[in-house]
């Protein structure tokens, strides 16, 4: 448990590409990704050429960087890995690329495509039957996504939690979304509508699961110093982590007061000098809507099981959505449940249009720091805290 | 237990999306056998599940497939309103899914389902389970029924 961050506030995200996400795509993951670098680079103002680290995560069914290098004309790269999706697994190894010298400007290209397991469309799509999922066929599986169900109703059991903090996340996102043009929904959802949903995994509805879509994000990373001479104000990677706790298969966790959440918290609170009082936006994951309010809890906004009685207090009635101490927007985008299963690229990519100024419609006016944290319970809990510059 | 290539291969054909391998493979062919089997460690006795080739507390590489009681608590529950198809189970009215944790040791737990006749009121949190078998695609699988604390 180290207290060193020499990388504090050496790397910076100098480029974005996004190509919007949709549940009806007809483009190959690779045209994704190409689009989405292309816009990320030009962002930056650099081209190919300056492009010499390439990292592309490792979507089912996605291009690995040498094909990425290849197929955007790069002339040669001195780092190119395949980390596992979910955004910062990428953006920290592209950090530590610049921090150590591994490479000056590093391409992360995130595609995600939909797969025959999640989505009929995809199933009924011949490009994409070929494609596998190492989600196991059997229904009596507590593995991967379907144990958010489960742990939702530990929660629930352990709390006396009702399932309005549940919809308060779903509708704060759907909210955050109108003014999304990226977003895969961005229609309102209201209280009665969440109540009556279809549910899928109990006590988990269609509204408490983020959407499969197609899309690609992108980033530019480079050094602080090389930063000031492009085109964006950079924003600054002030801390980030991942974390895991050892025992961390989905059903033998030993229980939701010790996650891998901790461990990223604990870790960011000791290489951060921002906290939850310093920063103007929160960014936490909601993939499953249970992941949502344990960030807040494990952030520190609330005690655990407080997520309930919290989300109300800081609850906008008028806008529909919550602001912490009417001040902190949260998922400014509209996070996974209606921009689309981006594995959290979008609340990244998000975070830093705001606090470059790039947010258009949706600009938090004088943002300088985000707390953004990918990532459920298991094996991929994440955190950073991105500061302008 | 020498290599047998075919007897290996029968039993992946059995479990084959279950995600069998070397290091789990007794504990599917004790589930051939309605035994349900977990790894426990020779030498400082700790279980441990899923099945690794290793006592992640001790070291040792003296791991036992050794049966456990099936006796337990759910700690657990959701209820499948869709889902892959599979013999049996009906996901119109939601097909329940309990993690269970055995009495053996705190925090060991197993995944699967519970029997068509358990009592709606006993599938909740906490309540006490013991294990039975049922037959899925002609295979023997180990499922959870009600009883008595």
């Amino acid at each position: 448990m180290t207290t060193r961050n020499p990388m504090k506030d050496q790397v910076a995200i100098v480029g974005l590409g996004s190509t919007g996400f949709t549940r009806d795509g007809d483009r190959s993951p690779l045209a994704m990704a190409l689009a989405a670098a292309t816009e990320a680079i030009r962002d930056a103002g650099l081209t190919a050429a300056d492009i010499d680290g390439v990292v592309a995560t490792s979507e089912p069914g996605a291009d690995g960087p040498e094909v990425i290098a290849a197929a955007l004309g790069i002339t040669e790269a001195t780092h190119h890995t395949k980390p596992t999706p979910v955004a910062m697994f990428s953006l920290l190894d592209a950090a530590r690329a610049v921090f150590t010298g591994a490479a000056d400007h590093v391409l992360v290209v995130t595609p995600v495509v939909m797969g025959p397991w999640n989505s009929r469309r995809a199933a009924d799509d011949p490009w994409r039957r070929g494609t596998r999922s190492s989600i196991l066929p059997i229904p009596e599986d507590a593995g991967k996504a379907a144990a958010y169900a489960a742990w939702a109703s530990r929660y629930i059991h352990e709390y006396g939690a009702s399932k309005d903090p549940f919809a308060r996340i779903a509708i704060n996102s759907r909210t955050n979304a109108a003014h999304n043009p990226l977003a895969a929904i961005a229609t309102p959802l209201s209280f009665g509508a969440y109540d009556a949903a279809r549910m899928i995994r109990d006590p988990l509805n269609i509204y408490d699961m983020d959407l499969p879509v197609d899309g690609a994000d992108a980033f530019v990373l480079t050094t602080a110093e090389r930063a000031r001479a492009l085109p964006h104000h950079p924003v600054l990677i002030h801390a980030a982590t991942s974390g895991i706790v050892g025992k961390n298969d989905e059903d033998q966790l030993v229980g939701l007061h010790r996650t891998g959440q901790h461990v990223v918290v604990e870790q960011l609170r000791r290489h951060s000098d921002l906290w939850i009082d310093d920063i103007d936006l929160f960014y936490p994951y909601e993939g499953f809507t249970i992941i949502t309010l344990a960030w807040f809890e494990n952030c520190g906004f609330c005690p655990p099981g407080g997520a309930e009685s919290f989300l109300r207090e800081h609850w906008n009635d008028d806008a529909q959505r919550i602001e912490i101490d009417g001040r902190i927007p949260v998922n400014t985008h509209g996070g996974s449940l209606s921009e689309g299963a981006t594995r959290g690229t979008g609340h990244v990519r998000e975070a830093v249009h705001q606090l470059r100024g790039t947010a258009g419609p949706r600009q938090v006016e004088g943002a300088q720091a985000a707390l953004v944290t990918p990532g459920g319970f298991f094996f991929n809990p994440q955190g950073a805290v991105l500061r302008r510059a | 237990m020498p290599e047998n290539r075919e007897d290996d291969q029968q039993l992946i054909d059995r479990f084959g999306g279950h995600g069998i391998n070397r290091d789990n493979a007794a504990h599917f062919r004790g589930r051939l056998e309605r035994r349900l089997l977990m790894s426990r460690c020779g030498d400082c006795g700790r279980w441990q599940h899923p099945s690794r080739p290793m006592c992640p507390d001790c070291w040792s590489w003296n791991m036992t497939p050794e049966e456990v009681s099936g006796r337990g608590t759910i700690h657990l529950l959701m209820e499948l309103h869709q889902g892959p198809p599979a013999e049996g189970v009906d996901y119109r009215d939601g097909h329940p899914v309990v993690t269970v944790e055995l009495e053996e040791q705190p925090a060991l737990r197993f995944t699967s389902t519970v029997t068509a006749d358990f009592p709606d009121d006993d599938l909740e949190i906490g309540a006490p389970v013991e294990l039975e078998w049922i037959d899925r695609d002609g295979t023997p699988m180990p499922v959870f029924r009600t009883r008595s604390a």
